[in-house]
């Protein structure tokens, strides 16, 4: 006979738990309490032995996904034998049954106070305004102060609505974070908004601010700016020692190259004032999937590689943080957002550092992607690349990972916002539910214009790129 | 007037079967073989009965529950002391004691499973049922111990606590009243070194549990809480005094919670794993066994047997509670405003009737009037 297993009550009050291993395989002769699965709870990583003897029949789950109590996770199909092993089964739906009348009554007592305070019915779709009290245990409340929330704003997600700690903490996230990213083009938005035919489109850009909003003129001003006094200074050439009094010197002029890299530097490193934020992203998922369609990359030119995958990250991220796309004009005094996305790449050549650019990264797929970024790399180390392909750049890339070291601090391309530098992408011992496991870690630095952005937008900026990198399906969910 | 010291009693360490099975000859209670047999049984039956428990917690056929695999040696050597009609005021990791006062493992199962039922004292014992509540089973304690003296009989009360209980209100109550009133209770005190996360460090500044007995004008000791010997001989002098009404005594038995608190904790989260390890190996059970089978009292091969003889036991009670667990008769949910008052107040009684309407209108008849039974007082298992 078959018998199901549903994910029980770990803990007390546990509506969860997330599936870390999975210990047998459809088909398998299990034993009764033999382990079957390892599973986190929000209190603990305890081990599931297996209710009955006979075999898998079917398994419901995988390693990563999140199971909610009472889903059936796997089934089994027992000695006829051993048919005595239902109750616990059964006991499942006695439970069942008793939890209903409680839950109903507690309905039925909310409608009767409901009707007792307002002196009619304020239920709207099933459910009862409350205007009383949210109902928020004291640390939770505690927590709302400190951060900063207003309680009858979130949707509880416990029991019967009450507001739970991480309701809170999403919701604190969710509001800092809807406050650094900002919306789609303004002009986009309000054409659609203003003819009302598109009405997706419409809700979807409206409500998101604009970045004149953002930006603008908390002063009054109505817009454009003014110069800015305290731009970066200008120093004269400085002077060296005489060298030569302790020992054997040779002058070489500084040109070509290496003189605009000099040039370039000093501009970035004298008038930017550069924040560096380090994060890590865990890419062991990137190497199989890499080994799979590498082939298919290779056919067509170009190699599947973590610059290409980090190309879309970054490019999905500066759409969201629009602020690491844009230029400070210390002229104008104004923020220049740019609405193109033309990527560069640093490239180590024999006479020095070139950044050629991958123009609309948006557009392109991965595979034109990695077509370009082999052609571009190839044609600056031989010296043939294109003028017109060296300019235009609103954001840089620098992968120091082939050579090694742990991390770096990148400098800024001039005139651009930021650069990111990825570092090796090494096997390392890292912590999974307590347990030390190899994964593969790839150390991220983000260079940033601190004049138009903020160390917690790098941080969300970088989360984001690492989101993609360490699940590349969520560019697909987002193309 | 020079300053002068009040000599105050010192503070002693038991330990008669060490960590390593060595044993203090001199030191050796005379317990006879049937005796030292009895406990050992009920120390593995309680052993086993846990970790089944935990493997039914994990399949979803037996609620949360404080394991109690590492305390068998507290409990059981000291309740091993007392009679019958003595006292047994129980906390939670006294599954040892329960089972040899008689309560069936059923009842158990019942209890942790959240069937009320399960919570009923077996007939012949006077046993209060566990008690979740940290610290408040003491007043109960002492309460019984004064109605003792007032009834004068020479009855005896066998509690046990915490460490964490250790530093409740309701304890310091406890115990100051039972030495004012010279209340004949045994204060068993289970250090197992943690209260849920927190560490004894946490817990008290002061060197042992025991010392603050003189604070309280007892006796205290500290003994190995995973030595029979040990605990049984101290359990026994102490239940000797109470008796011979020369009031209560402390008795801080030093362990530790190899287990995790409840089955809901997850201790890697306070303590490391070798921290752990090294209290294992002083595990009281093999060597208990060891004793016995050196002393030629329980040999490896009746230790095996006992070994199955217990599965078998157990395997009974889960499959009989298993059942149980779906009578109407215990899942009847109208039980839950029964318990509370003796005469039900009219608000209540207005939601028992409230509730049983709403069963009606889906079809099922709750208040049908058959006679609550007790729970089936079965032989001790
Ligand atoms: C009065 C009260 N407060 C809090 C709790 C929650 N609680 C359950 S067990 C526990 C820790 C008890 O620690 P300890 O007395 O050392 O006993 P142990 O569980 O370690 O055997 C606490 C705080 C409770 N049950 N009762």
């Amino acid at each position: 006979m078959a018998v199901e297993f549903k994910l029980p009550d770990l803990g007390e009050g546990i509506h969860e738990a997330e599936i870390l291993a999975v210990k047998v395989k459809e088909g398998d002769t299990v034993k009764e309490d033999q382990p079957i699965f390892e599973v986190e709870t929000d209190k603990a990583v305890v081990e599931i032995p297996c209710p009955v003897a006979g075999t898998v029949e079917k398994i419901n789950v995988k390693v990563g996904q999140t199971a909610k109590v009472g889903m059936v996770m796997m089934s089994f199909i027992t000695d006829g034998a051993k048919a005595e092993e239902k109750p616990a089964a059964k006991n499942d739906v006695a439970r069942e049954e008793k939890k209903e009348p409680v839950a109903a009554a507690a309905k039925s007592a909310n409608s009767e106070s409901a009707k007792v305070s307002g002196g009619s019915d304020h239920a709207t779709n099933g459910r009862v305004n409350i205007t009383g009290p949210v109902p928020a245990a004291p640390a939770v409340r505690r927590l709302a102060r400190e951060l900063g929330v207003d309680l009858t704003q979130i949707h509880g997600s416990g029991p019967a609505g009450r507001v739970l700690n991480e309701d809170v903490r999403s919701f604190a996230a969710g509001k800092l974070e809807g406050r650094l990213t900002t919306a789609e083009r303004p002009a986009q938005g309000q054409s659609a908004a203003g003819k009302g035919d598109d009405k997706s489109s419409k809700s979807d850009k409206v409500a998101a601010p604009s970045l004149k909003d953002k930006y603008g003129s908390g002063d009054g001003e109505k817009s454009g700016g003014a110069p800015l006094e305290f731009a970066g200074g200008n120093l004269p050439p400085a002077e060296l020692p005489d060298f030569t009094k302790y020992g054997a010197v040779e002058r070489v002029p500084l040109k070509s190259i290496r003189r605009k890299i000099a040039q370039n530097m000093t501009i970035a490193w004298s008038r930017i004032p550069h924040v560096t934020h380090f994060d890590e992203a865990n890419v062991t998922s990137f190497e199989p999937l890499r080994l799979k369609h590498d082939d298919k990359v290779r056919e067509q030119g170009g190699r599947l590689t973590l610059t290409v995958l980090t190309l879309k990250a970054v490019c999905s991220g500066l759409k969201k943080y629009p602020q690491f796309n844009a230029s400070l004009d210390e002229r104008s005094g104004e923020i220049v957002f740019k609405h193109f996305y033309n990527i560069g790449i640093a490239v180590a050549t024999e006479r020095g550092l070139i950044v050629p650019v991958i123009k609309d990264v948006d557009k392109k797929s991965i595979i034109q992607l990695a077509q370009e970024l082999k052609d571009i790399a190839e044609k600056t180390r031989s010296g043939k690349i294109e003028l017109d392909r060296l300019q235009g750049g609103t954001f840089t890339i620098t992968n120091i990972g082939a050579i090694g070291g742990t991390s770096m601090s990148p400098m800024i391309n001039y005139p651009e916002c930021a650069i990111l530098g990825m570092a090796r992408a090494a096997d390392k011992p890292i912590v999974v539910a307590g347990k030390i496991e190899i994964g593969t870690i790839m150390p991220l630095a983000l260079s940033f214009d601190h004049r138009i952005a903020d160390g917690a937008e790098a941080a969300y900026f970088v989360r984001h790129i690492i989101e993609r990198l360490e699940d590349p399906f969520t560019l697909l969910l987002e193309a | 007037m020079p300053r002068k010291s009040i000599e105050l009693p010192k503070i002693e360490y038991l330990s008669i079967l060490n960590e390593n099975g060595e044993l203090d000859k001199e030191l050796e209670p005379k317990i006879d073989p049937k005796g030292l047999i009895e406990m050992y049984r009920y120390m593995l039956l309680a052993r086993r009965t846990d970790e089944r428990m935990l493997l039914m917690q994990r399949q979803g056929r037996c609620g949360t529950f404080p394991q109690s695999s590492g305390h068998e040696c507290i409990s059981m050597a000291s309740i091993f002391n007392i009679n019958k009609d003595d006292w047994h005021v129980p906390a939670y990791r006294e599954l040892a004691g329960l089972l040899w006062r008689g309560w069936p493992l059923e009842s158990i199962l019942l209890y942790w499973n959240g069937f009320e039922e399960g919570a009923a004292p077996p007939e012949g014992v006077n046993d209060l049922p566990v008690c979740v509540p940290i610290a408040s089973q003491l007043l109960h304690a002492a309460g019984i111990g004064m109605a003792i003296n007032m009834e004068k009989t020479e009855k005896v009360v066998m509690t046990y606590f915490g460490d964490g209980a250790s530093s409740e209100g309701d304890c310091h109550e406890a115990l100051n009243f039972a030495s004012v009133f010279k209340a004949p209770v045994v204060f068993m005190c289970l250090n197992n070194q943690y209260a849920i996360s927190v560490p004894l460090s946490r817990q008290m500044a002061c060197e042992t549990i025991a010392q603050r007995a003189v604070a309280y004008g007892m006796p205290g000791i500290r003994v190995d809480g995973n030595d029979v010997l040990a605990v049984y001989q101290a359990a026994k002098e102490a239940v000797e005094r109470a008796r011979r009404g020369e009031g209560p005594s402390l008795i801080e038995c030093l362990t530790y919670r190899v287990t995790p608190h409840t089955t809901s904790d997850d201790p890697k989260r306070y303590r490391s794993d070798e921290e752990t390890k090294e209290w294992v190996l002083k595990d009281a059970l093999p060597r208990f066994a060891k004793y016995l089978d050196q002393k030629g009292v329980l040999p490896e091969a009746k230790r095996l047997e006992m070994e199955e003889e217990i599965d078998k036991t157990i395997k009974a009670a889960v499959q009989k509670a298993e059942v149980m667990f779906q009578s109407d008769e215990l899942l009847n949910p109208l039980h839950m405003f029964d318990y509370l008052f003796a005469d039900m107040s009219p608000a209540l009684q207005e939601q028992r009737d409230e509730l049983a309407e709403h069963f009606k209108t889906k079809g099922k008849d709750w208040t049908n009037p058959q006679k609550k039974e007790k729970t089936p007082a079965s032989p001790r298992a």
